[in-house]
């Protein structure tokens, strides 16, 4: 899989106003895709497109490498090779093993091997004594781990993560980013990260976008953004001009 | 005062005795009322789910005529029943009328209202991120909205409550549609004002004792699956 994602004239309006237009995008497989813009930019919209939670007025989309369709069935096999860590971390009534075994009780795992791969991925994100603990109590970042534990449980081939530390302390952040890094690496998994937090993005991204008022104004490796930006508009945002 | 003194006291006496009326009574009201409950639940609880995930043309017109019959008068349901059953009614061939049937079908009526809007209301009190992040965990719409069912489930048994409160303390519908005939459609509520129009106050407010003593029973039995059900349910802490 060369290309988990290609869209070809993607527009999204919300009634009149056109929120998000992107001529052509492919994202490659199995790396740190950032994408990175001021508030209100359509970064989020682009991603709640190419996790299929949205859907685009006009153009075409390509996940996994099928054209989407959004057919019921269509949509269920493609999000089952895909999940998402939201940016307030989202936690369903119940305790942290309950949210942590959703997805593959949705897929009818079997009890025994959802224990043990919840175990597993409690203890990776440092979570383990929190198992039965209520999931709505927890502080900001350990949401966020609980969430990563989560959405990782289902063996995603495509991790979306939607500001996923914009909500926490320094310290949480830094431990969050290590599991990203540690994913990607490990299991070639392939991560969607939007986030406006410039120095995040330069450390972990390998590849950055930066768009601006719904159109994508510059992509590249990500330190070549960084220290050579083509575009007036991405300097400035980089110069911290237009971070509103 | 005297007259509410001496129908506590009656009240107690007449549990304590259990009057084989009484029981009768108490019966046939708890079997009308939960059997209602459970019809407009079955009713109510898919359609308000549907109406609060569903977008359709008339959508709103549709959950605003289900809010206004939350307040529908209870006589008026009762009438409504009693002309479709009447011998000259269009169900009039089934001979309903004045039957536990009749008044089971006049509650429902008045319940299944109220457990549709407040479960409609519940469910789109949600977040869109119930939704989100359920699917992007690989829910099917199905599992989902089961989910979502789930996050709501304590603003539906708020729904199950009220109705509940509607139907057991309901008089005007089942007197329409039930006659109030002794040892046949007599419940706790008509037997109430059966007992005041003929000046027995004392019996009249025993017998409300006993509808309020079953009314917090069945509370107690629904808070305590509550707190069983709901073990990681928050309450807000004010300090």
């Amino acid at each position: 899989m060369k290309t988990p994602f290609k869209l070809h004239n993607i527009v999204k309006r919300y009634g009149e106003r056109e929120v998000l237009h992107i001529d052509q995008l492919s994202i490659p497989a199995g790396k740190i895709y950032t994408i990175l813009g001021p508030n209100g930019s359509g970064k989020s919209t682009l991603l709640r497109i190419m996790a299929l939670l949205l859907v685009n007025d006009e153009g075409q989309l390509e996940v996994l490498g099928e054209k989407v369709t959004w057919e019921k069935r269509q949509l269920l096999k493609l999000r089952r090779q895909m999940s998402m860590v939201t940016q307030t971390s989202f936690m369903f009534q119940g305790s942290v093993y309950y949210n942590v075994a959703y997805g593959m009780r949705a897929r009818k795992i079997s009890s025994r091997k959802i224990r043990s791969r919840v175990g597993e991925l409690l203890e990776m994100v440092g979570m383990a004594a929190y198992r039965d603990a209520d999931a709505r109590t927890l502080s900001g970042g350990e949401r966020q781990k609980v969430a990563l534990a989560r959405a990782l449980a289902v063996n995603p081939r495509v991790l979306f993560l939607d500001e996923p530390t914009s909500n926490i302390d320094v310290a949480s952040a830094a431990e969050i980013e290590k599991y990203i890094r540690h994913i990607n690496q490990e299991q070639r998994t392939t991560i969607i990260m939007v986030t406006h937090n410039l120095f995040q993005a330069r450390r972990l991204a390998d590849e950055i976008m930066f768009i601006s008022e719904g159109r994508i104004i510059e992509q590249g490796p990500g330190e070549s953004l960084f220290t050579q930006p083509q575009d007036e508009r991405t300097a400035a945002f980089l110069r911290g001009e237009t971070v509103y | 005062m005297e007259i509410i003194i001496q129908g506590l006291k009656e009240g107690f006496q007449l549990i304590w005795q259990m009057d084989a009326e009484i029981v009768d009574v108490t019966l046939l009201s708890l079997q009308v009322s939960l059997t209602a409950l459970v019809l407009a639940a079955l009713i109510g609880i898919p359609l308000g789910a549907a109406l609060a995930l569903r977008n359709f043309r008339g959508k709103h017109i549709i959950l605003n005529t289900i809010y206004t019959l939350m307040g529908l008068p209870p006589v008026l349901a009762g009438l409504l029943v009693y002309l479709f059953l009447t011998s000259r009614g269009p169900l009039g061939q089934y001979e309903l009328l004045f039957t536990p049937t009749a008044m089971v079908i006049a509650q429902v009526l008045l319940a299944a209202p109220i457990v549709c809007g407040l479960t409609a209301r519940a469910v789109m009190a949600l977040s869109q991120e119930v939704y989100d992040t359920a699917a992007t965990l690989g829910a099917s719409r199905r599992q989902a909205s089961l989910t979502i069912m789930r996050e709501a489930r304590m603003g539906i048994v708020a729904a199950l409550t009220t109705a509940l409160g509607r139907v057991i303390a309901e008089v005007g519908a089942v007197m329409l549609v039930g006659g109030n005939i002794r040892w046949h459609t007599r419940v706790l509520t008509t037997s109430i004002v059966l007992e005041t129009r003929m000046g027995n106050f004392s019996t009249a407010i025993a017998i409300g004792i006993i509808l309020l003593v079953i009314s917090f029973a069945i509370n107690m039995l629904i808070l305590s699956l509550e707190k069983r059900t709901f073990r990681y349910e928050n309450t807000i802490q004010i300090t």
